[in-house]
């Protein structure tokens, strides 16, 4: 049992949220314009997350000839999808992790992210190009996976790059029998949870990811929370990406 | 009552324009915090931020969203479809040309059309080709058989011109050029067979989003203060010293076909080289200056043609040395200056 009361009876949690309350979410784009084709910044809480995005460009100019991506070969009609997590030492709280543990665990993120992302992008209008995704953690206080991905969503858009649907990913957890929505990293560390993408407005889930023993009769109801906090998160970037937009337009004129 | 309490998600983000109204009122009502409370089904709210923008600016579309159900509609570029519904799959605006239906996106890289006048640079050479970056997707192909070559004959290339590429063109020169065709991957290849077209020298490049080139039937100007420029439709421009003989056979080329030839062995046997003139510190600076005014005009986001690059060249005068023209409030500034000047004209 935690240290902490992590949930208390009167349905308050350690950073005083309710269960089902996001933390607060920032996000912007194009922040650097001129070191990359599309880029994005993304706060959750005390997590921020920057995307640089290059490409879609010729396989010669790809910085990560040999990466860690699912689709490696530069095939004939599709795009290879390189990403990159950078977890720099500074954004830890802990002073004392060693963080080449968790190179192991980068690599096999981007993995999955990559994977993710390639069934989200309109991948015949890229034939023979690569797209090389960087993502650095500024600082972390949990839902790595999911402001990795929220995060490169945004980048990608930002980029001009054809999507099908934006993909937006949450935290949850479970406290004894109440699912908790967007962890922090207290709570990361001592309840069991998954992080689940949703293809925007749809019930649909383009990753899930369980790195803990959970109880399967909880796992409805936290996919149900999940995929709540999705669509609010999807509300909230699609708001700041139609905002700078329309700034965007009235400026041409 | 308490299902719906589940299924519901309580957010608080930073306050936006669009809240603006909302925060002043919650503060009023002593609340400390702009809390959202969004619920299924509740998409009536009137406060729901999706509904907002939604009617507020419903020309701008983003990637997944509803464009039309109407099958009658031809899907461009921009758009995918599933089950006869068009959908969007970028950021931007919708274009309507007779049934056609695309999306333009707000940012992206060039895709090359033919018959554009672009720049590009060098950077690989050999197998009877050189390759060309241009900002695209792709590297742009330029065939050894779509040179001239200097000295301005026209005839086959043998083996000899393609062990010499090296010397046409190599690896780091800029030169401009027209796309002849696009291949089916959105690669390009040009060709330089004009006067017009070959390497660049004098002159300084400036790279701004190729989404702010208007294009028109000529790309490259000459401009006040002994300078000219080539937009290219890639978004590379070129500043550089007029070429005032090119300019005078240029006009005498009207009178005959021979004159035309002349003056490509003229001009090409003078720019073939890859000596830069002995450039004047006042043209130096004049270069630099239309270089900086072009890109504040990049950091405003205004359509760059020959015009506004003048007017800001004027606007720019005002403001002393190049130097200060680097800064962010000054570009900023001529930007603005330019707006308003063209608003007053009409």
């Amino acid at each position: 049992m935690s240290r902490f009361e992590l949930y208390s009876p009167e349905g308050m949690r350690i950073d005083g949220r309710r269960s089902n309350e996001l933390r607060s979410f920032n996000c912007n784009i194009n922040t650097h314009p001129n070191a990359s084709d599309g880029s994005s910044f993304i706060q959750q809480g005390n997590s921020k997350v920057i995307c640089l995005v290059k490409g879609p460009m010729d396989p010669s100019y790809s910085t990560n000839k040999n990466g860690s991506g699912a689709g490696q070969s530069t095939s004939i009609d599709e795009p290879t999808l390189n990403i990159s997590i950078n977890y720099p030492p500074f954004a830890n709280n802990d002073r004392r992790k060693k963080l080449t543990k968790n190179d192991r665990r980068l690599t096999e993120l981007s993995i999955i992210l990559t994977k993710c992302f390639l069934k989200t992008i309109v991948l015949k209008n890229y034939p023979r190009t690569v797209i090389d995704v960087q993502v650095t953690l500024l600082s972390f206080d949990g839902g790595l996976l999911s402001a990795c991905c929220n995060a490169i969503t945004l980048a990608l858009i930002d980029a001009g790059i054809a999507l099908y649907d934006y993909v937006t990913a949450v935290t949850v957890g479970i406290y004894d029998q109440v699912p908790l929505l967007d962890l922090c990293t207290l709570e990361e560390n001592d309840l069991s949870f998954i992080t689940v993408g949703i293809v925007g407005d749809s019930d649909k889930l383009n990753l899930i990811l369980c790195e803990d023993k959970l109880p399967l009769d909880k796992l409805e109801r936290m996919i149900g929370l999940g995929i709540q906090g999705c669509h609010r998160l999807k509300e909230l970037m699609d708001a700041k990406v139609r905002e700078v937009g329309f700034d965007l337009l009235n400026k041409k004129q | 009552m308490n299902q719906e309490q589940k299924m519901s998600v309580i957010s608080i983000s930073l306050p936006t324009k669009h809240h603006n109204n909302e925060l002043n009122q919650t503060l009023e009502d002593d609340e400390d915090i702009n809390m959202l409370e969004s619920e299924t089904g509740s998409s009536s709210d009137p406060n729901s931020t999706a509904n907002k923008t939604n009617t507020a600016n419903s020309v701008v579309v983003v990637p997944g969203e509803l464009i039309t159900d109407d099958p009658t509609w031809m899907r461009g570029h921009g758009t995918y479809y599933l089950n006869d519904k068009t959908y969007s799959s970028v950021a931007g605006t919708i274009l309507k040309v007779n049934k056609l239906l695309s999306v333009i996106p707000f940012k992206g890289r060039y895709t090359p059309e033919t018959g554009d006048h672009i720049i590009g640079r060098v950077v690989d050479c050999g197998n009877k080709r050189w390759r060309v970056q241009i900002g695209a997707e792709h590297d742009a192909v330029l065939m050894l058989g779509s040179v001239n070559l200097p000295g301005g004959v026209l005839r086959r290339k043998n083996e000899s011109d393609e062990l010499q590429m090296r010397f046409f063109l190599k690896e780091g020169d800029l030169l401009n050029a027209e796309v002849q065709t696009v291949f089916n991957d959105g690669a390009a290849s040009l060709h330089t067979r004009s006067l017009k077209y070959g390497k660049l020298r004098n002159g300084n490049l400036c790279v701004v989003p190729s989404s702010l080139i208007v294009r028109a039937k000529n790309h490259s100007h000459d401009l006040p203060g002994g300078v000219s420029v080539i937009l290219g439709v890639n978004g590379f421009c070129w500043v550089y010293k007029t070429n005032y003989e090119q300019l005078g056979s240029s006009s005498s080329t009207t009178a005959g076909n021979l004159g035309a030839v002349e003056a490509g062995i003229k001009s090409a046997t003078s720019g073939s080289g890859d000596k830069n003139d002995e450039l004047s510190a006042t043209l130096k600076e004049t270069i630099s200056r239309y270089k900086n005014c072009l890109l504040a005009l990049s950091h405003c986001n205004i359509g760059i043609d020959e015009t506004r690059l003048v007017a800001a060249y004027e606007i720019s005068l005002g403001y002393g040395d190049v130097n200060s023209l680097v800064s962010d409030e000054v570009k900023e500034a001529i930007g603005e200056q330019l707006i308003t000047a063209e608003k007053m004209r009409g």
